[in-house]
């Protein structure tokens, strides 16, 4: 008796042990404690409840405003197949807030409901899941379009001890996505997601396809590697239920075979480019139109059959008439490109992620333009 | 200490260590340099936060207690207790009354300089030798080195006049002066009036550990300090460093003095006398500044002077005693960070509110436990256990009174030696309270602001992303609100101090046995 009595405590404790801390794994994500997600997310509650407040004090904010846009925003299946075209911006004040987007809308006079953040692969708490973004955008009415960059080198070695130094990781880094070496990240990312429920955009492992630019490139891995890759993530948001997801592939069509990486109609909810004329500043460029740079591009991926988005529309102010650039632009752009969907206006102050010197792509502070992208947009673009 | 304690302290205090490392990997990112300037300010206020929670737990790894040792009869031994001129006579009836009590065969030496010929008259009545000591510099201490010189027993009890001995007061001390390397040896400090107001509660709460697991471990590690309110001296030690030390912390003074001369110092955590605590908040005000003050001299004079003569455990006891009040530089720190925020915009660090509380909640959980753990070595537990919020609210409302006992320090200006009240004298209200005033008036003036900011002046695109940032300041801003209370309310209380005298109830024959 006494021995079975030991036995049944010590099984019962084993019991409780093993609930207590599925439970407590559970509340957590797996880069995060449960402690720090939890507040993390009473953060963002707070928030949420704080805008709310604040709507029934001061009137309704932007999300009514957008009401037009709610199919959109609720239903992932209307946002697979709009029957607009969506405006959205990415500006250089985020992730500290989400005002020059604001602003933008309201001088060129057109609802921005597609918003862009950038979220690059680590460990670093800025790194995971941008829950606070994504609930801002959605608090504002908009659509979270994340440029989601597998920048495999940030992940800490000791923290991932089965992964290859940081500087061996980025050859045939995506083949080691597709094995699961990334699972752990990839997972908890989706986990958030599906938490979130809302529609958003994910647009992973942008231009692929350029040598020159990101560690995911072709410089480091095969295009089948890429597809494997790209195959295994959607899976694993699958399997997590993260069906509020939709995946948008974007190669830099400048370059050669670009329609080779494409992953399958299974796996692409949109395809995406981006237009971005740099003009004479640097030496493989010079001032060119969106019909020079998009025109010839644009039969192949409206072929694929799924809607087409500039993520990354604009143009530097050197080298031509930056306001006719936008005017001709957009005024072409519902008849001679139906098939985009989507228009993302890049709007950074000092990017430096293509040349080396610091490049302008704002153009709020030029009334000119500002005012041709509003009697453009203002022929065609929902109010 | 039993293995089992000792096992447990480490275990805890090992933890405690990794979250500290933890803790300080996470607070030393680069990435959280916002100013570096207010951020090394902020660092040091926190990790001068972090590093008093360390040292208790040094301290109490090494929690010790001397086996009991029976007084040999025979010892020629003094009582030294002071007068003062305004100290009240009936205070001195009881523990002159008390003294005579004591059954160890003793001397009792009234050391009198109030030119009151009732004080005499006392003495007599309750068989004290009158000692008249007019014009002596160096206030009680220098009483004590001129009586020396009057007298010839081998060992001293000094006691404070508001502190009433129990008869078996000497029979757990005096064993320990058979070893000759004993200096002084040092009982317990408790109270009988602590139940008399929130002040006197709160500053009984501050002491309870202090006289439990803190002097034992600092005897563990050979630096228990004396207490001057009822501390037994060696003649030949107090000699040996040429009498008593002087000025606002003399007994601390003493101990170092003392420790640094080879002697050695035992503590008996045993309750045999009761004294008393300030009942009204000005006179336990007045108090802290003279401690906070006095203390600073063992940092600034007597440890640079003495350490090559200390152990390393001793200097690192003597340090942990001597930067105590600086809390009150850190705390006003603390206090302006949530307002430099919330007014200006400026953060000294960039980091997460959320991230803050979980990198820190693993040392605040040890700290907690280790404090309730070490409860069981608090002298009189049955009325001692407790969280002690009110003596927690008093410390939190006294850093404007250790800020001052800092700069004093620093300035090297001396305050008067005045002995604490004996009886709750009233204070103004205002007079009191107005630094927790002023702080709940601005505290609701930056509420009010955030509140209109954040409904009608805040960007709608900045709104979500910054709520944890403000809100987190603000919950931040409200927890010295809260703690304010307690100051609020002593104060409150002390504009009707009781009209009773706290010895009018003490029946001499029953106050030690009542309490076994």
């Amino acid at each position: 008796m006494r021995r079975r009595y030991r036995i049944v405590v010590v099984v019962v404790f084993m019991v409780c042990a093993a609930a207590g801390i599925a439970g407590l794994s559970a509340l957590g994500t797996a880069s995060e404690g449960p402690l720090s997600s939890a507040l993390g997310w009473l953060g963002v509650v707070t928030g949420t409840i704080e805008h709310r407040v604040r709507d029934r004090i001061e009137g309704p904010g932007r999300r009514a405003r957008l009401a037009w846009a709610a199919p959109y925003r609720d239903d992932a299946e209307r946002l697979r197949h709009p029957d607009v075209v969506l405006l959205g911006a990415y500006d250089g004040g985020i992730p500290r807030t989400l005002d020059g987007v604001l602003t933008l809308e309201t001088r060129i006079g057109a609802p921005l409901p597609l918003i862009q953040v950038y979220s690059a692969w680590g460990d670093k708490p800025d790194q995971q899941f941008p829950l606070r973004l994504v609930t801002a955008i959605s608090g504002l009415g908009s659509i979270p379009l994340v440029t989601w960059e597998p920048w495999l080198s940030d992940f800490e070695s000791a923290r991932h001890p089965n992964l290859p130094l940081p500087g061996a990781r980025d050859s045939h880094g995506l083949a080691a996505i597709a094995r699961g070496d990334y699972d752990v990240y990839v997972d908890a990312w989706a986990a958030e997601a599906r938490r979130f429920a809302r529609p958003m955009l994910v647009r992973f492992g942008h231009e692929m396809n350029d040598p020159y630019r990101y560690p995911w490139g072709p410089q480091n891995n095969t295009k089948e590697e890429y597809i494997a890759a790209w195959r295994h993530i959607v899976d694993r948001f699958r399997r997590a239920g993260a069906r509020n997801v939709l995946w948008v592939w974007s190669p830099h069509v400048a370059y050669e075979y670009w329609d080779l990486y494409y992953p399958g109609d299974d796996y692409v909810d949109w395809v995406a480019t981006g237009v971005l004329n740099f003009g004479p500043i640097a030496q493989w460029s010079r001032w060119w139109t969106v019909s020079e740079i998009f025109g010839p591009k644009y039969p192949r991926l409206a072929a694929f059959g799924k809607p087409v988005m500039i993520a990354e529309f604009g143009s530097l102010a050197v080298g031509g008439d930056r306001a006719a650039w936008y005017r001709d632009a957009l005024a072409q752009l519902p008849t001679r490109y139906p098939a985009v969907r989507a228009l993302v206006f890049f709007q950074v102050r000092d990017d430096q992620t293509v040349t080396y010197q610091k490049v302008d792509w704002t153009f709020i502070a030029d009334s000119g333009v500002v005012q041709a992208v509003r009697d453009a947009l203002g022929r065609w673009a929902p109010r | 200490m039993r293995v089992r304690d000792r096992v447990i302290i480490a275990a805890l205090a090992g933890v405690g260590a990794a979250a500290v490392l933890r803790l300080a990997d996470w607070w030393f990112r680069p990435a959280h340099v916002a100013q570096p300037a207010l951020f090394v300010l902020l660092s040091l206020a926190f990790w001068y936060a972090v590093s008093r929670i360390v040292l208790g737990w040094v301290n109490y790894a090494a929690i010790a207690s001397p086996a009991p040792r029976t007084a040999p009869p025979g010892l020629r031994v003094a009582i030294f207790t002071t007068s003062t001129p305004g100290e009240p006579l009936a205070m001195f009836e009881r523990t002159l009354a008390a003294c005579r009590c004591v059954r160890y065969p003793h001397t009792t030496y009234l050391l009198d300089d109030t030119r009151d010929p009732r004080f005499r008259e006392r003495a007599e009545r309750y068989g004290a030798v009158w000692l008249e000591l007019l014009d002596v510099p160096g206030a009680k201490a220098g009483k004590i080195n001129r009586a020396l010189a009057l007298t010839d027993e081998e060992l001293i009890l000094v006691l404070d006049p508001d502190h009433i001995p129990f008869p078996e007061f000497f029979d757990p001390v005096l064993g320990h002066f058979d070893d000759e390397r004993v200096g002084f040896v040092q009982v317990s400090q408790a109270y009988y009036n602590q139940r008399r107001s929130f002040t006197a509660a709160g500053a009984a709460e501050q002491t309870y550990a202090f006289y439990g697991p803190g002097q034992m471990g600092l005897y563990g590690h050979g630096a228990c300090v004396a207490i001057g309110a009822n501390c037994t001296f060696r003649r030949a030690a107090l000699a040996s460093i040429g009498g008593h030390g002087i000025g606002l912390a003399e007994d601390l003074v003493t101990a170092i003095r003392l420790h640094a001369a080879g002697w050695r110092s035992v503590y008996v955590p045993v309750v045999v006398s009761r004294g008393l605590v300030p009942e009204d908040l000005g006179s336990f005000y007045r108090q802290q500044l003279k401690w906070a003050r006095g203390v600073y001299e063992v940092a600034f004079t007597e440890l640079p002077r003495l350490a090559t003569k200390l152990a390393w455990r001793q200097r690192l006891s003597y340090l942990a005693i001597g930067t105590y009040y600086l809390f009150g530089v850190t705390t006003p720190f603390f206090l302006l960070v949530p307002y430099l925020y919330l007014w200006t915009d400026v953060q000294p660090a960039a980091m997460s509110f959320a991230e803050f509380l979980s990198a820190a909640a693993p040392v605040a959980v040890v700290g907690g436990g280790m404090y309730l753990l070490a409860q069981r070595w608090l002298c009189d537990p049955r009325s001692e256990r407790g969280l002690h919020w009110r003596g927690l609210a008093l410390k939190l409302a006294c850093w404007p009174v250790f800020l001052a006992g800092t700069v004093l320090a620093v300035l090297h200006a001396e305050i008067p030696y005045i002995p604490t009240a004996k009886q709750a004298v009233r204070g103004r209200f205002l007079r009191l309270a107005w630094p927790q005033l002023v702080m709940i008036v601005v505290f609701g003036a930056t509420v009010a602001r955030v509140v209109y900011r954040r409904a009608h002046a805040t960007s709608e695109g900045s709104l979500e992303l910054s709520a944890e940032a403000v809100w987190g300041m603000v919950a931040f801003a409200t927890l010295p609100v809260i703690a304010a209370v307690g100051a609020l309310y002593a104060a409150w209380q002390a504009r009707r101090p009781r009209a009773d005298a706290p010895w009018d109830a003490v029946d001499v024959r029953t106050i030690g046995g009542a309490e076994a």
